[in-house]
């Protein structure tokens, strides 16, 4: 156990440690940085390796750590095979997209610490994701790498499309988190654990009948939606391509966007015997699938091709876990890796050539073999695995979801007969633009803009592509290589791992797979023969516009809002507050009738001369406020009230309340005299008294009065009526015994409610750092801020004119 | 934020200025077990500052005090949140006060001293770096002076941003002078 939590230490805490210090070293070490980040993705593939084959596969282990015993939260961490294998992908990935990023980013990139250093913070969240034993946890790192992920995809956020994306890419999977993290709670609700090894090994039956259980199931696939980008969410994945080549290959094809499958896979025995599970998984899913391939078909840019083929992929994988039986799915493993395998590939190729050539739009680019016949070759692995040609993973991926979807033909009617369609009409066109993205790319005649612009690309960065390519056609042609470790790694109530075979004889899966590989080059020949003229994606289709638009009638929204409830004088505000404190409390006391003027009645023979003086001359001051015409006059009458106070204080016998009211009071005045003397029409003009309008004035002193009066009552009321068992005399008891104090305010502040003054403390740096910045501030004349460039201050209007 | 320009006033503050300093500690010092504490201590030292600044102009003042007065506050907070966590390292919960009983200490004779009391000091350089801070910057921009050093600037704002000061400086001298009217 010792070992495996050192081991599995390494394997995460490492990479989130090491995140902030590649940042740091990366100010010094500029373009190296690269190295130093790749060791945390090597050393994380090592442990976790180690870690594996330490506990033994297949049984499950959690490790964990104290965190917040009180809330019952800790850091839980359960080792099985669906963990390691995920966090296999995001470790071996990770290695070889750093070390593609290193050749991939320019020389004079600037802030390629601060880059690596994202990387390495989302491989640590993915991992702790992955391994998460508990659902807070989980929902924890989940959201911890759509954050990385914003902050990559907005690494170059000079530029408006990266900025736009990655706010598309936060608010789309940071608010289905947040569904996804109500379900969770509700799930916890439900079976009074929030642990998942509990969940997947306790009985849950109980529990399963209720509406909650269905209503946690949903809210938990919008979070598994949202990060998979399943339609109609599918719009923000594409638009995250405006990332760098190698975060899109690691973050938006390889991991993150797998999170929704992780997750649906992670609770597949918990939900998979629910009604709705697999109509709704199957519906949504092979609708993305279908959708985000015809995008990909009629899509030009290279990396929107890839990406629309991801959301077609990732609603594939999703489908198969909603038609997968009870007892577990067989092939997960191996679509995923597949997926892993020639899409990580395929966007490290892209991002070659786009860097080689300096195009990203298919129609510019072509004849490229000559030029660059290792990644050839690699490429046309690559997208043979994508159409699924035998001899890849892609075709033993086809093969078996073909399987799946005749069984689940016979077995649900409907559905299955969708899901077929879905499927043939996909494969189809994933046939057709895998040709394209080869045929267009490398073959035909070079374009003179390419022959201009080309320059040989390092060798060492068509490494990774070449490796996973190799993978793809190494398991392809021998499968039963997979058997061993997708025995290994299976898990109880998810996988039942069978024996993978090249050739399965002549059944009707073989027929259908050869079908579609004709009508696939059939649709491609159709498209080269009409020049690709028709193609564009439909305005309809363009979900992200209207995602935008909403955005925008938001903000427009708020700022209507702001604009009409807005005003520049707290004078407009204090009114509003002050009433609503009246008729809130005001209108409480009057509801309460009778009982309320019984507690009133004043028993005028303890009264004290001494106090009433005192109380008299703080009445007196107020009234000189009232009166007194210069605003100095105002402010020093109102702090000889205040001090009056002081007096009263002291005839009450408690010299810390005076002591500090006397202090407050002339660090008050000091300060207020100085900011009315720094306003600058108090300023220019002096002293000048506004004459308010009659009503006005009428309708404050009503105000005026009426708060008095609220608050007399309330005092007499409070007087009236003394609190049973007050906390003050536990303390004042306790003071000498507990605190070894005898002044019980001082041991209050430092020692009872220590934590308290902590916080007081700290909000009061806090407070002053806020009004040195705001003193700073640019001011605006009066002409800049009415019809300046920049339009009123904090409407967000020429945000863009500023840079 | 001048005081009177007479030498009486002048000698009187520095004078003053000792005094109540020495009534801060002694306020800080008994604060646990009579009236008193790092909150009152704090604010007497800010106010003999203030003081100090009436008597001999805020732009001597910071260059006898040398440093910002918001390292103050910071080493105070500092101080504070030590004291809260050192006890943690001894596996003891956060904010756990420890006392110690010194006898026969001379000119004193018993007295009783712990960790509150750091606790206090913390307070109290949160409260004279505070109040000081404000009231400065506050009144060197009612003098027409920078509110801060152009050291500074950096430090609390933006590098975008302008200071307002820099505008008021650049506007024709309005008739009336801005400061707080004196009691003269």
């Amino acid at each position: 156990m010792e070992l495996h939590g050192i081991n599995f230490l390494l394997v995460l805490g490492l990479p989130l440690i090491g995140s902030p210090l590649v940042a740091l070293a990366g100010r010094r070490l500029g373009r190296r940085s690269g190295w130093l980040a790749l060791a945390f993705p090597l050393i994380s593939t090592a442990a976790l390796l180690a870690l594996a084959g330490g506990i033994g596969l297949p049984t499950r282990v959690v490790i964990e750590w104290p965190w917040v015993p009180s809330l019952g939260l800790g850091l839980s961490f359960l080792i099985d095979g669906l963990s390691i294998f995920f966090g296999l992908v995001v470790s071996v990935m990770g290695s070889l997209i750093v070390f593609y990023a290193i050749f991939y980013l320019d020389k004079d990139e600037e802030h390629q610490g601060r880059f690596y250093s994202y990387l390495v913070l989302f491989m640590g969240a993915m991992l702790g994701t992955v391994f998460s034993n508990h659902l807070v946890l989980i929902f924890i790192f989940w959201e911890l790498t759509g954050i990385a992920s914003f902050l990559l995809i907005g690494f170059w956020h000079g530029e408006a499309d990266s900025r736009v994306g990655a706010r598309q890419a936060l608010l789309v999977t940071g608010s289905t988190g947040l569904a996804m993290f109500v379900g969770l709670v509700i799930l916890h609700q439900i079976f009074g654990s929030a642990s998942v090894s509990e969940l997947l090994s306790g009985d849950l039956s109980s529990g399963k009948h209720s509406v909650l259980f269905t209503v946690a199931m949903l809210l938990v696939l919008v979070g598994a939606f949202g990060k998979s980008a399943q339609f109609p969410l599918h719009f923000w994945l594409p638009n995250a391509m405006a990332a760098p080549t190698p975060v899109s290959a690691y973050l938006h094809s390889a991991t993150m966007v797998k999170l929704g499958v992780f997750l649906v896979a992670r609770l597949y025995p918990v939900f998979v015997d629910h009604s709705w599970w697999a109509p709704l998984l199957g519906l949504i899913a092979f609708t993305t699938m279908a959708l985000g391939a015809v995008l990909a078909l009629l899509s030009h840019d290279l990396k929107a091709i890839l990406a629309f083929s991801t959301v077609s992929q990732l609603g594939y994988l999703i489908g198969y876990y909603g038609l997968g039986p009870p007892d577990g799915v067989e092939h997960d493993y191996l679509h995923i890796l597949n997926h892993v395998f020639y899409k990580g590939c395929l966007f490290m190729v892209v991002g070659i050539v786009a860097h080689a050539a300096g195009i990203r739009d298919i129609r510019q680019l072509g004849g490229l073999f000559p030029r660059l016949p290792l990644l050839g070759v690699t490429t046309l692995v690559a997208a043979a695995t994508m159409a699924g040609i035998p001899g890849t993973t892609g075709f033993l991926s086809k093969e078996m979801m073909l399987k799946e979807i005749f069984e689940a033909m016979r077995a649900r009617d409907e559905l299955g007969l969708y899901a077929t369609a879905c499927v043939v009409l996909t494969s189809v066109v994933k046939v057709a633009f895998s040709v394209r993205l080869f045929a267009n790319i490398f073959l035909g005649k070079k374009p003179e803009q390419v022959k201009q612009d080309f320059h040989a690309p390092s060798p060492w960065m068509q490494l990774p592509p070449v490796l996973l390519a190799a993978c793809a056609l190494l398991f392809g042609l021998f499968p039963g290589l997979l058997d061993a470790p997708f025995g290994a790694l299976a898990v109880e109530g998810l996988n039942r791992p069978q024996h993978l075979a090249l050739w399965h004889g002549f059944t009707k899966e073989l027929l259908v797979s050869s079908l579609v590989l004709a009508l696939g080059f059939g649709l491609y020949w159709l498209g080269e023969k009409t020049n690709w003229r028709w193609h564009h994606i439909p305005r309809w289709l363009r979900f992200d516009v209207a995602f935008e638009a909403g955005i925008e009638v938001f903000s427009k929204f708020t700022k209507v809002v702001t604009r009409v409830l807005r005003s520049d004088q707290p004078l407009d505000y204090l009114p509003i507050i002050v009433t609503f404190f009246v008729l809130l409390v005001g209108g409480r006391l009057l509801w309460q009738g009778s009982g309320l003027w019984g507690s009133l009645a004043l028993d005028w023979g303890t009264v004290q001369p001494l106090r009433t003086l005192a109380a008299g001359l703080i009445a007196l001051a107020v009234v000189g406020v009232l009166f007194l015409r210069r605003w100095t006059a105002q402010l020093i009458s109102l702090s000889v009230a205040g001090f009056l106070t002081c007096f009263y204080f002291v005839l009450y016998r408690a010299p810390d309340l005076a002591l500090t009211q006397i202090l407050v009071e002339t660090v008050t005045l000091i300060m207020v005299l100085l900011l009315l003397a720094r306003f600058p029409r108090s300023a220019q003009v002096g002293e000048e008294r506004r004459k308010p309008v009659r009503f006005r004035r009428v309708f404050h002193m009503l105000l005026a009065l009426s708060v008095g009066g609220v608050a007399t009552v309330l005092t007499l009321m409070v007087t009236a009526n003394p609190h049973p068992s007050p906390i003050g005399r536990g303390f004042l008891e306790h003071t000498v015994e507990l605190a070894k104090g005898s002044n019980a305010v001082n041991t209050i502040l430092v020692d009872f409610r220590g934590f308290d003054t902590l916080g007081e403390i700290t909000v009061l740096v806090i407070a002053t750092l806020g009004c040195l910045g705001l003193l700073m501030r640019y001011k605006r004349t009066p002409e800049e801020y009415q019809q300046g460039p920049h339009g009123p201050p904090g409407s967000g209007a020429g945000e863009e004119v500023r840079e | 934020m001048t005081g009177p320009q007479s030498y009486i006033f002048k000698t009187v503050a520095r004078f003053l200025f000792f005094l109540v300093n020495v009534f801060a500690l002694y306020l800080l010092l008994r604060g646990h077990n009579f009236p008193g504490g790092g909150f009152i201590a704090g604010l007497a030292t800010a106010i003999s500052l203030i003081l100090l600044s009436l008597a001999i102009g805020l732009e001597e003042l910071h260059r006898v005090m040398r440093f910002d007065p918001v390292r103050l506050a910071a080493a105070g907070l500092t101080l504070a949140v030590v004291t809260g966590a050192a006890p943690m390292l001894f596996d003891r919960p956060f904010l756990e006060h420890f006392d110690m009983h010194f006898s026969n200490v001379p000119f004193i004779g018993g007295f009783h001293a712990g960790t509150p009391l750091v606790f206090d000091v913390g307070v109290y350089l949160v409260v004279v770096g505070v109040a000081c801070k404000i009231i400065f910057a506050l009144g060197k921009s009612t003098q027409r002076l920078r509110a801060l050093v152009a050291e500074e600037e950096a430090r609390y704002s933006s590098r975008v941003e302008q200071p307002i000061e820099e505008e008021v400086r650049t506007e024709p001298e309005p008739a009336q002078n801005p400061t707080i009217p004196d009691a003269t």
